[in-house]
């Protein structure tokens, strides 16, 4: 019977159970539930549920070689999740994260457009509550802006699967390419969740305004979910390869800059999408072991580096760089995981990040890709700068810290050591990681000109940073906020929008007085509705009237 | 003392990693290291780069801050 029980359905029904749950038992039973998805694991590949509904055939639960790795890591950063919340009694919380971790292990097991459809929004839905229970004004108004453009990218895949069904007369997730109007569409759907060049704002704006535990949950799954959709229809699409080397160079810029370092991760999570990018892009079995490769030690070392700084906010009250400092003397532990953490995404030898992002750059190398070969080197200098050095250094160096604060409780230590270990045992063992890949390649990372060749490239990054400081180069922090690309929807569009609106407020106000007074004998009332308050309604939601509009001409024109 | 505890790991920190890095371009010359593309062949050109890169990145960021950087409560108002 569990054979058939579709991945995460189980966590997601446990999590509408967790209220009935008393308090003790609830993390035990979201753990169990966990657990119990996680059997799935043993099933093998092959199609094991479908359903016939309304004409249309959903494959509600099938698995190969692209869907194992991914569920396997989904689970363990739902488990890393919950273990980091223990001490959390946010029930809203709770029960979001564990109903968003099984629909995005459900998301995984969906062999059609439709039901990847449900599982898409699924995620969409469950994790906006946990970008709301960051609990401040500023998390609830971007979980608003966040569950826009989370249900767009839906509403954009549902357009794309319809379209495909109408001129294919087939729904069930294949290879795609830009060719069709409905590759576009889902191309566009993933491309939202994937934070591609100029649609990624609702990552850095929504991920740093959730609460101490809820960024880790949020870091791990919709990006990677998108990823993993990316690598099943769009292998081999030449235009990935730019996007990602884009979404790899770009975001470094803006991470040197930014004061709050949660939001530092989400640039630097952007740049990380990015190496996994390329590798779908150029579609050879190395490039797509290379993403998902990425894919599985990006999460765990992501999650720890949130994690790290979940520690920090908890105890400190504020993850911005320039309240921060010198916190390695009373959070030890949590600054070596830290450390550890920042050396796996930096890709220091014996560490996860090395092993994987070698598999994208050396298929990179073998097709003799020289341009992006050195954005993609380029950026991994940023990637160390950054996350590398910038983290840990403004959280627990940089400066002596005058009030003392506690070390992080102990379910975070335990939490962060395990990712911490995974994170080196990946490095040290990369043949188990190299098992679980979807194509059986034979590679060798630490060979001894790769392993030379890197550590030149950090340790003289390193130097130069040295440097920087010594010379006071450095860009000091500053209280500040820097502009990304949701600043189109946040300050353009109303920027435009709410004096064109008030604009044709205004006129049909005065068309509505005229009206009113030619019939102002026959129909006195209807001056009512000239009123202005009746504008005040319109304009706040005229984001979404302008997004639907959009979605409505780009409908329009593909049908035309 | 209190006061020294960073900086004193800073120094030391410093002299440790140059003398990784002055190992690490020594051992350019003690093998041939292999590369996808010839020039990176060149000796310590990983670590040319890594400097460079770095250095580009932080100052170009730093400039850009000129045309990104707002108010904190930018969003607010």
């Amino acid at each position: 019977m569990i054979s058939n029980f579709i991945p995460g359905l189980i966590m997601i029904i446990t999590s509408f159970l967790l209220p009935i749950i008393p308090q003790y038992f609830r993390h035990p039973a979201m753990l169990l539930s966990v657990g119990l998805s996680a059997l799935s694991l043993f099933n093998g590949y092959g199609t094991f549920l479908e359903w016939d509904i309304l004409g249309l055939n959903l494959i509600l639960y099938q698995s190969d070689s692209l869907t194992l790795p991914f569920a396997i890591i989904f689970h363990i950063a739902a488990i890393l999740v919950i273990i980091f919340s223990w001490h959390s009694k946010n029930l809203m919380e709770h029960m979001a994260t564990l109903a968003y971790a099984g629909s995005a292990i459900g998301a995984l097991h969906a062999g059609d457009f439709f039901s990847l459809f449900i599982w898409w929004e699924a995620t969409a839905l469950t994790s906006v509550f946990i970008v709301f229970a960051g609990n401040t004004n500023a998390a609830k108004d971007a979980a608003m802006r966040y569950l826009i453009i989370q249900v767009s990218s839906g509403v954009l895949l549902l357009i794309g699967a319809c379209l495909m069904l109408y001129q294919t007369g087939n729904h069930n997730l294949a290879v795609l390419d830009l060719k069709t109007n409905f590759g576009i569409f889902i191309f566009i759907a993933f491309g939202i969740k994937a934070a591609f060049p100029l649609l990624n704002g609702w990552l850095q704006d929504s991920y740093p305004e959730s609460s101490v535990t809820g960024t880790v949950a949020l870091s791990a799954f919709t990006t990677k979910l998108a990823i993993y959709a990316l690598a099943r229809t769009f292998p081999g699409t030449d235009s990935l390869i730019w996007i990602g080397a884009i979404m790899t160079a770009f975001p470094v810029f803006f991470a040197v800059i930014e004061n709050d370092l949660r939001r530092v991760l989400s640039f630097s999570l952007n740049n990380q999408l990015g190496f996994m990018v390329v590798g779908i892009g150029i579609g050879t079995e190395l490039s797509l072991n290379g993403t998902v490769a990425h894919a599985f030690v990006h999460i765990i070392y992501k999650a720890l580096l949130f994690m790290s700084m979940g520690a920090v906010l908890y105890r400190a009250g504020t993850t911005k760089a320039s309240e921060l400092g010198g916190l390695y003397k009373y959070m030890p532990f949590t600054t070596i995981f830290c450390i550890i953490g920042a050396m796996s995404i930096s890709a220091f030898p014996l560490f996860s990040g090395f092993v994987a992002k070698s598999l994208i750059m050396s298929s990179l190398g073998g097709m003799g890709m020289v341009l992006i070969y050195f954005i993609l080197f380029f950026a991994s200098a940023g990637v160390l700068e950054h996350s590398g050095i910038k983290i840990p250094y403004f959280a627990f160096f940089a400066h002596e810290r005058k009030n003392k604060v506690k070390e992080a409780p102990i379910n975070m230590l335990i939490a962060m050591g395990i990712a911490a270990f995974l994170c080196i045992a990946i490095g040290v063992f990369p043949k188990y990681l190299y098992q679980i890949l979807p194509y059986a390649v034979e590679y060798q990372p630490y060979t001894l000109d790769h392993v030379i060749s890197q550590l030149q490239l950090l340790v003289f990054a390193i130097i130069a940073f040295l440097f920087l400081v010594k010379f006071k180069l450095y860009p000091s922090e500053i209280r500040s906020t820097v502009l990304n690309s949701d600043w189109f929807y946040r300050k353009m569009l109303p920027g435009i929008g709410k004096p064109l609106f008030k604009k044709i407020g205004l006129l049909t106000d005065s068309l509505y007085k005229n009206l009113g007074l030619s019939f102002k004998q026959v129909l006195s009332k209807s001056y009512k509705f000239s009123n202005l308050s009746y504008i005040k309604v319109t304009t706040p939601s005229f984001a979404g009237t302008i997004l639907i509009s959009i979605l409505f001409i780009m409908l329009v024109i593909v049908l035309v | 003392m209190k006061k020294n505890d960073l900086k004193s790991m800073g120094k030391s920190f410093t002299k440790y990693i140059l003398i990784i890095g002055a190992l690490l371009i020594l051992l350019d010359f003690t093998f041939h290291r292999h590369e996808y593309f010839s020039f990176a062949e060149i000796y310590g050109f990983p670590a040319f780069f890594g400097f460079v890169s770095f250095v580009f990145i932080v100052l170009l960021g730093k400039w850009l801050r000129k045309f990104l950087m707002r108010k904190e409560d930018y969003y607010d108002q």
